[in-house]
């Protein structure tokens, strides 16, 4: 055996060995949590030769490009570094597809590769997950429309921070997409009082919930959407720090309208009825004060609102709607009359009838124990 | 008179008022029963009740038809009684009377053993008469509160908008009242007490006369008095080619009004399909056919997009969201500009065209979206 053959000999084991190193630590399948396995090989300090490198940007096939460096220190920061209450992941523990060398062919641009990459999340976040299959955005993507949010367009990926913290940051966060509605809602009640520090007024996931997000324009959700603002409008407690009445659901469910959509969201949910619910009247993001002289439901501007759906309304027309008002005998005076009217006259004639119909049993008893 | 010679049952109602009955009997029971579940909508039972009579939408069609039914017996009634006054020149027999209050009170005093014999009463009793008024009172207000709930639109043009809510007050109470009364009253005078079939049969028997129309039998059983006035038949022709001719012009006004009454408006009953939240601004053009990206910067500078969006529509922050490379749709784009969310300034189609927005949509999304992930 010659010097040569010995030194080709030693460097294929040494290699060898250190591809085996390198395959074990990567290709490692991604542990679940909280099951008492212990702490995986986390050894990011390997990935971070290449990738803690500044200002890395790798140029896929159609052009677009990914940041490939990861921050070691903005990694450990988040909720999935050092201060996690199970166990910090290491890279391979979400990134466990990739082998090292990087021989794979990448993917063909940026966003699928995002796509992909997002699909880790689910191995942990089981639950979520779920929530997320029966959402619109995993609708979207599943039909092919990869511009639909993924876990990490909304978390963020490696410098994962709790998503509510602040409460402002959610909105602001469906904002990077959906602006319209973020813009018309930032200048909402609800949202100047959200960023003005306010902890109870909703954020977007409030009324269109987290993951499992539904969409908001079908029969069901419209059908069931005064419920959904009754759980804020008809607690006591809460509209108490506002001075806001929680008659308002009350009044509405025994309004025309109200009654009728309460029956569809009973009876038949899935389908669509043209009464107005809340926000017909209110407005959906854009819900300004009932006061607000911009609003649409302050009475200048109430006509218009009605307009809506009874194109033919006249200026008396609004007036037709009690705002949610208790009839009084200063507002809606002619409705209190009409209302203490039957309250004195029904009982008034029944009364007048028990006494006939009673006085009349007890002769017809008391002639037939007579014989 | 002996015993044996004196009938044992006596015409009441006629064939033409047993069916007026009918039909009242069929279209009230209906109408309750279509309508008090949706005054008490919010309870469990007037839910069931909705439900199984075949949804809300269904029992408000079948409530308007059963309505109609009603008037349109009315306008019947209205006509038959119109004929007996002024042709036959019947008496009001309906018309209530002091004798009525007195005989309401010898009743009571009869029933609680002050007084020893009932009051002899006429053909209609008070309590028939009570029954009678209450059912004239109660149709017109249902009629005209009904009508105000049908058409409310048309109604506001005359009258306040209050009177809308305050008839629904009304037409609802007036429900309960008329259906209470008919449990109690109706059902006790007429089938508790005693089963009297003469609205179905036409006939009354000797003992029910007695009890109930003890001067009507009176009369009847006086040789002396004519029960009815005997009208020469040229005076009755001449009436009644006058009547003709008034009964079919009132008629036909009245049917007429019905008619108008049931098509006036439709927006209470269909409504025009609820504008979704963007307002009714839509559009109809191909971007891609007639639009010109080429044009794009020259409308962005017009409108003076700049100022708030940038530039290149990279996006001003706090003032203007970036625009470049946006994923709007081009119809959302549209809607968007013309009613300008929140802080933005709407563009209506005189400050902008279609046409021109679609030169700018086709530069916007051309362009290379700021900092792209």
């Amino acid at each position: 055996m010659t010097r040569r053959t010995l030194h080709i000999i030693s460097c294929m084991i040494v290699g060898g060995a250190l591809l085996l190193a390198a395959w074990m630590m990567v290709a490692a399948p991604a542990p679940a949590f909280g099951q008492g396995d212990p702490p995986p090989d986390r050894n990011n300090g390997y990935c971070f030769v290449c990738h803690a490198q500044p200002d890395q940007a790798y140029t896929l096939p159609d052009g677009t490009t990914l940041d490939i460096t990861i921050d070691p220190a903005a990694l450990a920061g988040s909720v999935h570094g050092d201060s996690n209450p199970v166990r910090a992941l290491g890279c391979v523990n979400c990134h466990g597809d990739i082998t090292y060398p990087h021989l794979d062919l990448p993917p063909a641009d940026a966003r699928s590769y995002r796509v992909r990459a997002a699909a880790a999340c689910a191995t942990c976040h089981t639950d979520q997950a779920a929530d997320l299959a029966d959402g619109v955005h995993y609708t979207a993507l599943a039909s092919g429309d990869l511009r639909a949010a993924t876990c990490v367009d909304c978390h963020g990926s490696h410098a994962i921070q709790p998503p509510d913290e602040s409460r402002e940051h959610i909105s602001t966060t469906c904002g990077t997409c959906h602006q319209i509605a973020f813009a018309e809602y930032r200048q909402s009640v609800h949202g100047e009082a959200l960023f003005a520090g306010d902890p109870n007024v909703p954020t977007c996931v409030d009324c269109h919930g987290v993951h499992g997000i539904q969409h908001p324009t079908t029969a069901l959700f419209r059908n069931r959407s005064p419920e959904l603002c009754a759980t804020c409008h008809a607690d006591d407690a809460l509209m108490k720090e506002y001075g806001i009445s929680t008659n308002v659901f009350n009044s509405y469910l025994t309004d025309f309208h109200g009654a009728t959509v309460q029956l569809f969201e009973q009876q038949d949910p899935n389908v669509a009825t043209n009464k107005a619910v809340c926000f017909d009247c209110h407005g959906v993001h854009d819900i300004a004060r009932a006061d607000d002289n911009k609003g649409r439901v302050v009475r200048e501007n109430l006509l218009e609102t009605c307009q809506q759906c009874h194109p033919d309304a006249s200026s008396n027309f609004p007036a037709s709607w009690v705002g949610h008002y208790e009839p009084t005998t200063d507002e809606y005076p002619l409705l209190f009359a009409v209302n203490t009217f039957y309250l004195i006259l029904i009982p008034g004639v029944l009364g007048g009838f028990a006494l006939l119909i009673g006085s009349d049993i007890y002769r017809r008893i008391r002639q037939r124990r007579q014989g | 008179m002996a015993e044996k010679t004196k009938p044992k049952t006596y015409v009441r109602f006629t064939a033409s008022q047993r069916f007026e009955h009918l039909v009242l009997l069929v279209s009230f029971s209906v109408l309750a029963l279509t309508g008090i579940p949706q005054k008490y909508a919010s309870h469990d039972w007037a839910k069931t009740m909705i439900d199984v009579l075949g949804g809300i939408e269904s029992i408000r069609i079948v409530h308007r038809m059963m309505a109609v039914l009603l008037i349109i017996d009315s306008i019947y009634h209205g006509c038959i009684i119109a004929y007996k006054i002024i042709v036959r020149g019947s008496r009001l027999t309906m018309a209530p009377t002091l004798k009525d209050a007195r005989d309401v009170w010898d009743w009571l005093r009869f029933n609680l053993g002050f007084k020893r014999e009932h009051p002899h009463m006429p053909r209609f009793n008070f309590g028939e008469k009570a029954e009678y008024l209450a059912v004239v009172w109660g149709t017109l207000l249902m009629a005209l509160t009904g009508f105000m709930l049908w058409n409310p639109i048309a109604t506001t043009q005359i009258l306040p908008g209050e009177w809308i809510p305050a008839a629904r007050a009304a037409h609802g109470a007036e429900a309960v009242l008329a259906v209470l009364s008919i449990l109690s009253w109706h059902m006790y005078n007429v089938h508790l007490k005693r089963f009297n079939k003469s609205m179905f049969t036409g006939k009354i028997s000797r003992e029910e006369m007695v009890e109930e129309h003890g001067a009507e039998l009176a009369e009847l059983e006086n040789p002396k008095q004519p029960r009815r006035l005997e009208i020469p038949p040229e005076i009755l022709a001449k009436r009644e080619r006058f009547f003709w001719r008034f009964a079919i012009v009132v008629s036909a006004v009245i049917v007429a009004a019905l008619l108008w009454f049931v098509t006036f408006e439709d927006s209470a009953i269909t409504t025009v399909p609820r504008l979704s939240a963007v307002g009714d601004i839509t559009t109809d053009i191909d971007p891609a056919e007639v639009g010109d990206p080429a044009k794009g910067p020259d409308i962005w500078q017009k409108l003076d997009c700049a100022s708030c969006h940038g530039e290149r529509a990279e996006g001003i922050s706090v003032r203007g969201l970036p625009l470049a490379g946006t994923s709007l749709s081009f119809e959302s784009f549209v809607i968007s500009v013309r009613r300008g969310p929140a802080e933005m300034p709407g563009f209506n189609a005189g400050q902008v065209s279609d046409e021109e927005l679609a030169h700018l949509w086709l530069w916007l999304i051309a362009l290379p979206a700021p900092g792209t992930r």
